[in-house]
């Protein structure tokens, strides 16, 4: 296997070098790409600083288009695995093995590192976690998803999941969505247990009013999920092709 | 007739407003600032605001016809419709052109990558097949 660590970064230079030193200790010689969405601190800097590979968006486009952006890498890069770990520092870097091991012996598509499956490490808050349930029981309900937890960043594909994720992903919130999406094109999820921190430096981009906003958005996105030939035609610009030079 | 629901003024100068309009409409087509294809609803719908100006009884018989008893209320339902149309086709717009230029975004990410590992004397591309798409 030739997995992809995709590390979505936004404003993360304070929080990239802790990111790295666990990737090097958890995943020595794997290859990453730190996606920089557009940040107007040193994070690509910082980034290749530390000895990893810079994709850097000339604008913002959110953690939709930049975890897209990381799919397009390994889609173009022959890598038969990916994996998203956020450049805030709250996934750990030693959660890698058992989220590739599902894709590795076979048996998933998808592989989501999901909080509550033996509660360990940081929990949320009460609030969200009502929310997360309620996506879940959408998903499961329109999908036919049986997720835990599914605004986890934390995530692990498979070649048919890259192919997919590269061709079409969703935008605003997409980590309920991205689940839905695979799913409904038939690909086979799994969920592992994975410990996850509260973030240090920096604050959730789902705050105060937004939270409701953001439900509503999410639930209206499951509910009414794209029709079939999207998930299979070019719904986007074809993943860009190219040969070895 | 004509004077009793438009009355002379008010037409002379709703003429000129429409005609200016027009003017710029197709100002703007033939600068090539507006593609032909897009302004068609805009020269229809001055050429139809044009013709009920000049002629207030088209818009009498169009009211009569779909039974609305005030002709002004038949122009503006008919005139909010068209530009909520107006509205939802601009947004459907501009969501394809974000998509579109999010795609390219992310082009500029890949090849800035590969031009810097190239410049580095790496080789950004693995050997082997790529992937399954």
């Amino acid at each position: 296997m030739r997995p992809l660590v995709i590390v979505p970064a936004f404003n993360e230079a304070k929080n990239l070098p802790a990111v790295a030193e666990g990737l090097r200790r958890h995943a020595p010689g794997v290859d990453v790409v730190v996606v920089d969405d557009g940040s107007t601190d040193a994070t690509s800097a910082v980034a290749a600083s530390l000895g990893l590979r810079v994709l850097r968006l000339p604008v913002n486009l959110g953690i939709g288009g930049a975890v897209q952006t990381g799919y397009l890498w390994a889609a173009t890069h022959g890598h038969d695995a990916a994996v998203q770990l956020d450049g805030d520092g709250q996934h750990d870097p030693a959660d890698l093995e058992a989220l590739l091991a599902p894709i590795a012996r076979g048996e998933a598509d998808l592989v989501i590192g999901s909080r509550f499956l033996t509660r360990e490490g940081f929990q949320s808050t009460g609030a969200r976690r009502v929310g997360i349930r309620w996506l879940s029981l959408l998903l499961r309900l329109r999908a036919g998803a049986r997720v835990t937890d599914p605004t986890s960043g934390l995530r692990a594909a498979g070649p048919r999941a890259i192919a997919l994720f590269a061709r079409s992903y969703p935008s605003d919130y997409p980590e309920p969505e991205a689940i839905s999406l695979a799913s409904r094109a038939g690909l086979t999820l799994a969920e592992v247990p994975a410990r996850m921190r509260a973030r240090v430096h920096g604050a959730s981009s789902i705050r105060g009013l937004l939270a409701p906003w953001y439900i509503i958005r999410v639930s209206f996105g499951l509910l009414w999920p794209p029709a079939r030939q999207a998930l299979h035609g070019p719904t986007e610009a074809e993943p860009p092709r190219r040969a070895t030079p | 007739m004509t004077h009793d629901i438009l009355p002379r003024v008010v037409q002379l100068v709703s003429l000129g407003v429409l005609a200016l309009l027009l003017g710029w409409v197709l100002r703007l087509v033939r600068s090539s600032r507006l593609p032909l294809r897009e302004s068609l609803p805009w020269l229809l719908s001055t050429l139809a605001a044009l013709a009920v100006t000049a002629f207030p009884g088209l818009l009498v018989q169009a009211a009569r016809v779909v039974g609305v008893q005030v002709p002004s209320n038949a122009l503006f339902g008919a005139a909010i419709v068209y530009l909520i149309a107006n509205v939802l086709h601009l947004t459907v717009t501009a969501s394809q052109t974000a998509q579109r230029s999010r795609r390219l975004a992310q082009e500029c990410a890949l090849l800035r990558a590969e031009v810097e590992a190239l410049k580095a004397g790496r080789v950004p591309l693995p050997p082997g097949p790529g992937p399954a798409a």
